[in-house]
């Protein structure tokens, strides 16, 4: 007759173990996280002054708010356009530069340069790049002869977010090719090969095979690239203000000027809150529809 | 002992000329350092008060201004002067550093007090500063802007009063008036500024061509400059705050129905919808299409300035605060400056232009070094001291008596005999109100129409204010 199995009591000193980690969480996630929740229900007017509470009103106040419904629009307009771009041309540039040669290795590092700038700088960079009156396009475009078609960029409504979009793609992209890399590094040749010998073209190879089973690394540069989209309030402050018009007014800088130049401290955290469960909601819709690209994976995987 | 009390006497009168310090009178039931209690907060037995320092709640020595005055919180207890005391002097003006750090030397030499300077970018200043000068560890002295920030500072009770202090004295009184809240002078502003377009006095001569007095000239001004290759007005739409300068100012002065009508859009007493506003946004997006350089809304300050000073725009259109910043790029630029009337032709105009008083210098109510935080406002505020700041900075000044001996500084000071508007872009207090209103401007330079422009930007107040 078999043992009965002993039921295994946690051990006092492995959670001690985990414990300083919990603390670090708990103290610099859960309770701010908390924190804001609470403070949503306040109208608080900063730190030097007592808050009050509201309940509700700070929400019912963002349905009239058309300003936080632009800036909630842009930033996710913003982030489908980066993410959708940042996928297509990282994953162009990995399947080009997969192969370990010394070019190859030279132009990852060289587009991997510009993730370790400081997003301040990146900014700089991009402002002296787009200054319509002796910025380097203008000064391209006069040098060719062709100054009357010098681009609005950053000074039209219409245009003002895309060109902010290709500095959020050349600041990331380096990170984003070596994912990808690393993901397409991982599948067997054999696999590959063996579609080729039954007559597979190198685009069914992609569709059918590769793509299928970069579904890993396909759902780290999303997921990746999703957060910092939503995170990019450096490139904005230092670039556009969230301007013109606040065609580039995305959600953490309007928060961010709610609060620390409006001083609304209670709406801000109303609006911090509701910024948490969209980028929650945008993460699910995303992690669903990447199960599915990995369902597909699975009737080919070895 | 008796020295002791000789140089804390000494140290307490120099707060202010007129200031007298009386012995302690009740030391028996308080003394200067001891505890006191709750109930006694704010309230004084002879010459000490009982105040708060973080938790504590400590007996402190007081000044007292004149026979009626308010105490003021003087030296701390025990100390006979304030030498080798360090106070923080809290700003936005980076370029003004220099000219700071001259003045601090003259200062510290004087009287032995140290002044570490923290400077934070104007942009960045509400959320940094207010958060940092709140506990009183920093920002003994600081500073604010005129309207909504300086308001919310003093709601939150960060200023000591000034009323009764001698220095005050030495400013022009109409001029500090934006550092006064309920009754009380709690804030004293350091800069008299002038909010209009900054215009190329040589440049205009060498074009052979007159400013025209009415905006409705401008358009045909604005096409004769530009047939000779030059920007008429270089405008930093690509920044609100200096962008709004031109717009929310000398574009409102002589539009306004009355000289208060932000302050009641702010409230919801005034509508942006209305023909006064809309009327300007018309002016403006006219000026803005024949006047502004190429690219508008994508030109920020820096590139606005080089453009002025470069000569190639013959105005900026911010202020008088960037006449030192063109100056360092052009030290030979000869400036003047102008705001075209907005009235109908041949109608009065009630003002000529826009001024603003500006860089409110404040004694911070939490700091354990009030004495000597005074002492450096005191020193500041002396017409000698004023007279370096104001040539080393380029920048009027609002004390009485300064003598110019910049050229630029010499030339645009006519402008404060003319009739001129304070400032009505600080009016505001509710700033998404203010970045409403704003915004309608940068969306008719964009192309919205005015009516358009004006009709969202009221809606989007409507939406702040909570009106349906």
């Amino acid at each position: 007759m078999a043992k009965p199995a002993r039921v295994k009591r946690p051990q006092l000193s492995l959670v001690a173990f985990a414990a300083p980690a919990i603390a670090v969480y708990g103290a610099f996630f859960v309770f701010p996280t908390l924190r804001t929740l609470w403070y949503g229900f306040m109208n608080w007017q900063g730190p030097s002054t007592q808050p009050a509470w509201v309940g509700l009103e700070n929400y019912k106040s963002l349905i009239d708010d058309s300003v936080f419904r632009n800036s909630v629009s842009v930033s996710l307009k913003f982030m489908t356009v980066v993410v959708l771009a940042q996928v297509a041309i990282s994953l162009f540039y990995s399947v080009k530069l997969v192969k370990n040669t010394k070019t190859t290795v030279f132009l990852r590092a060289l587009y991997f340069f510009p993730t370790i700038l400081a997003s301040t700088s990146v900014a700089f960079i991009w402002a002296f790049v787009y200054d319509p009156a002796s910025g380097l396009v203008r000064s391209v475009l006069d040098l060719i002869g062709l100054k009357s078609y010098s681009p609005s960029m950053l000074g039209s409504t219409h245009t003002a977010l895309y060109f902010l979009v290709i500095v959020q793609i050349w600041f990331h992209i380096g990170q984003m090719i070596l994912v990808f890399v690393a993901g397409l590094q991982q599948i067997p040749g054999e696999l590959l090969e063996a579609a080729s010998i039954d007559g597979a073209t190198r685009l069914q190879v992609f569709w059918k095979i590769t793509w299928p089973l970069l579904a890993p690394a396909t759902a780290i540069v999303v997921a990746y690239t999703t957060f910092q989209t939503f995170r990019s309030f450096e490139l904005v402050y230092n670039l556009t203000e969230g301007g013109p018009a606040d065609a580039t007014r995305v959600l953490s800088f309007h928060i961010y000027r709610q609060a620390f130049e409006a001083g609304e401290y209670g709406l801000a955290a109303s609006q911090s809150v509701v910024f948490m469960v969209i980028v929650l909601a945008v993460t699910f819709l995303q992690r669903r529809a990447l199960r599915l690209v990995r369902s597909d994976a699975r009737v080919f995987a070895p | 002992m008796q020295r002791r009390s000789l140089a804390a006497l000494a140290a307490l009168v120099t707060i202010g000329s007129s200031s007298l310090f009386i012995p302690s009178a009740n030391a028996q039931a308080a003394k200067a350092g001891g505890k006191c209690a709750k109930k006694q907060v704010n309230k004084t037995i002879g010459t000490l008060i009982c105040k708060k320092e973080g938790k504590a709640l400590v007996w402190r020595e007081v000044a007292v201004v004149a026979s009626t005055a308010a105490p003021v919180v003087a030296t701390p207890a025990g100390q006979d002067d304030f030498k080798g005391t360090e106070i923080s002097f809290v700003h936005w003006r980076a370029e003004d550093k220099a000219v700071f750090d001259k003045l601090i030397d003259a200062f510290t030499a004087k009287t032995g007090i140290k002044v570490k300077t923290n400077i934070y970018p104007s942009n960045d200043y509400q959320s940094n500063a207010l958060n940092l000068i709140k506990d009183g560890d920093l920002g003994d002295v600081f500073t604010a802007f005129r309207g909504a920030q300086f308001f919310n500072m003093a709601k939150a009770g960060l200023y000591t009063d000034l009323s009764n202090q001698s220095f005050v004295k030495n400013y022009v009184p109409n001029l500090i008036e934006p550092g006064s809240f309920d009754g009380k002078q709690l804030g004293l502003p350091y800069q008299l500024v002038f909010n209009m377009p900054i215009y190329n006095v040589d440049l205009l001569k060498s074009l052979n061509l007159t400013l025209p007095a009415n905006v409705n000239d401008l358009p045909r001004f604005c096409k004769a400059v530009k047939d000779k290759g030059i920007t008429p007005i270089a405008w930093p739409g690509g920044e609100t705050a200096n962008a709004g300068q031109l717009s929310m100012n000398g574009f409102m002065m002589n539009n306004f129905p009355t000289d208060d009508t932000f302050t009641k859009v702010d409230t919801g007493a005034a509508k942006v919808t209305d023909f006064w506003f809309t009327r300007s946004l018309q002016q403006f997006k006219e000026t803005a299409d024949d006047c502004f350089q190429d690219n508008p809304l994508g030109t920020n300050t820096n590139g606005a300035i080089a453009l002025f000073a470069q000569e190639k725009a013959l105005m900026l259109a911010t202020g008088t605060f960037h006449m030192g910043s063109a100056l360092a790029l052009n030290p030979k630029l000869n400036m003047q400056l102008y705001v075209p009337l907005t009235t109908k032709p041949g109608d009065a105009a009630k003002y000529e232009g826009i001024y603003n008083s500006a860089f409110i210098l404040g004694v911070n109510a939490k700091s354990k070094k009030q004495g000597a935080a005074l002492k450096f406002v005191e020193f500041l505020s002396d017409p000698v001291n004023a007279e370096i700041y104001a040539n080393g900075t380029s920048q009027h000044s609002t004390i009485e008596g300064v003598k110019y001996t910049k050229k630029e500084l010499q030339d645009t000071a006519i402008w404060a005999k003319k009739k001129t508007l304070l400032a009505p872009r600080f009016q505001f207090l509710n700033l998404d109100v203010r970045n409403a209103v704003e915004k309608s401007f940068i969306d008719v330079v964009g192309g919205k129409s005015p009516q358009a422009a004006a009709a969202e930007a009221q809606s989007t107040i409507d939406g702040k204010l909570g009106v349906k």
